[in-house]
């Protein structure tokens, strides 16, 4: 079985990034895989800020991470890039923290023309971090999304259908990519 | 008339070599305008209102000491910015305050870039990461950048890296009274003609 962690970047509650995460969530639970959950947002401040690893909320996210097969990250875009609040996040992490792992970045922004911040800003970030695969994102319009209430999640039908199919391709490359590595070898 | 240089510097470690660098770049930007009569230079380190900034990035609400630091940038005549790398790019800290600076707060604001970074490997990020979000913003960003890596504060290297903000900092200066640059030397200027050549080589005319 594939771990998947979903992080979220996004400062605002109710947020359309957290709602596409959990509607990412739900597509997943629905083939039948766990997921665990960390938003950014939830942790504490002062202990993000300074880099204070040693504090236990971080610890515990920074283990989450770890733990992890593979990862979704989602962020609003600002400015053209990634959240400065996801990026105090993944500033956290070492060096290696993705080695072995699969990553599947999504973003939300209010135009299409920013759709390439996604594989201009957020994949040398996420390379960075030495990951085994980083899948191609996908860009979600806020306008096609809804952040709270009845019908929480992605409300335009092409975009729905778009996230889940990245995420069901995610899900096959994770878990083949995971059983190959755990094959017997020819010779055994 | 002065010009009024703001700095923005997103250094979290005490002492920080980024806030080092943002200084260097302001003396070298200020001695290239003609000395301290001809500009002024305010500090921001974000470390200082990074609590404000966390509160404005929720909560849409700038207290009134970031709304100070918020002034001084949008009303600088040019503006000074050195980050951190880290994981290839500029720090969640440095981000922070750039996604709360008002929209066309930097719109046509002459903007001089430095970085520091553990290791020279990652010198590009100032063009491929803290360029277009700069380009983004619609400032003038001056065409010398300066990314200085640990190894470049180093007894031997340090003459390099303070050649590099010099030059840094004049070409900001430039960019900034609209100065030409300093004429560059055509090896080519006072080359022997090819005909001259050849006739040492034929022996003709
Ligand atoms: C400070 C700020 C800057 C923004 N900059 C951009 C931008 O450059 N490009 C874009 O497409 N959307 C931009 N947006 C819109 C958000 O990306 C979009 O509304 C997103 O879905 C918000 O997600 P959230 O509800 O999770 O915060 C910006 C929003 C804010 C608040």
């Amino acid at each position: 079985m594939t771990s998947f962690l979903l992080l979220s970047g996004s400062p605002s509650r109710p947020s359309r990034t957290a709602a596409l995460l959990d509607d990412a969530a739900q597509h997943l639970d629905l083939g039948g895989h766990t997921a665990t959950r960390i938003d950014v947002l939830d942790l504490p401040a002062a202990a993000l800020l300074r880099a204070d690893t040693t504090h236990p909320a971080i610890q515990n996210a920074l283990a989450a991470v770890d733990l992890a097969d593979a990862l979704v990250i989602g962020t609003p875009v600002y400015k053209a890039s990634f959240s400065g609040v996801l990026k105090t996040f993944l500033d956290l992490l070492p060096q290696k923290a993705l080695a072995g792992k699969a990553v599947l970045p999504l973003a939300t922004g209010g135009t299409i023309a920013h759709l390439l911040s996604i594989d201009y800003a957020l994949r040398p970030v996420l390379q960075s971090l030495s990951p085994r695969h980083v899948a191609p994102g996908r860009f979600v319009l806020d306008t096609h999304l809804v952040k709270e209430g009845p019908g929480r999640g992605i409300s335009d039908p092409t975009a729905r259908r778009a996230v889940h199919q990245a995420v069901e391709q995610f899900v096959a490359e994770s878990s083949t990519t995971q059983s190959s590595l755990t094959e017997p070898a020819l010779s055994a | 008339m002065t010009t009024r240089i703001a700095v923005i510097t997103a250094g979290i470690t005490e002492p920080s070599s980024t806030r080092l660098l943002a200084d260097r770049l302001a003396e070298a930007t200020v001695r290239a305008l003609g000395g301290p009569s001809a500009a002024s230079v305010d500090v921001i380190d974000v470390r200082d209102i990074a609590h404000d900034v966390t509160n404005h990035v929720l909560t849409g609400f700038a207290s009134p000491e970031l709304q100070e630091r918020l002034d001084l940038v949008a009303e600088a005549d040019a503006l000074i910015v050195s980050s951190p790398i880290y994981t290839a790019s500029y720090s969640g800290l440095f981000k922070m305050l750039i996604d709360v600076l008002p929209k066309d707060s930097l719109r046509d604001k002459p903007v001089l870039l430095g970085a520091t970074g553990g290791t020279a490997r990652h010198s590009l990020a100032i063009d491929h990461a803290l360029r277009p979000l700069f380009a983004y913003l619609g400032a003038l960003v001056s065409p010398v950048a300066v990314f200085a890596a640990s190894e470049d504060w180093g007894s031997t290297e340090a003459g390099r890296l303070g050649e590099r903000i010099e030059r840094a900092g004049g070409a900001f200066a430039r960019l900034l009274t609209g100065a030409p640059a300093p004429k560059q030397v055509d090896p080519f200027e006072n080359v022997t003609p090819f005909e001259a050549l050849l006739a040492d080589v034929t022996g003709a005319a």
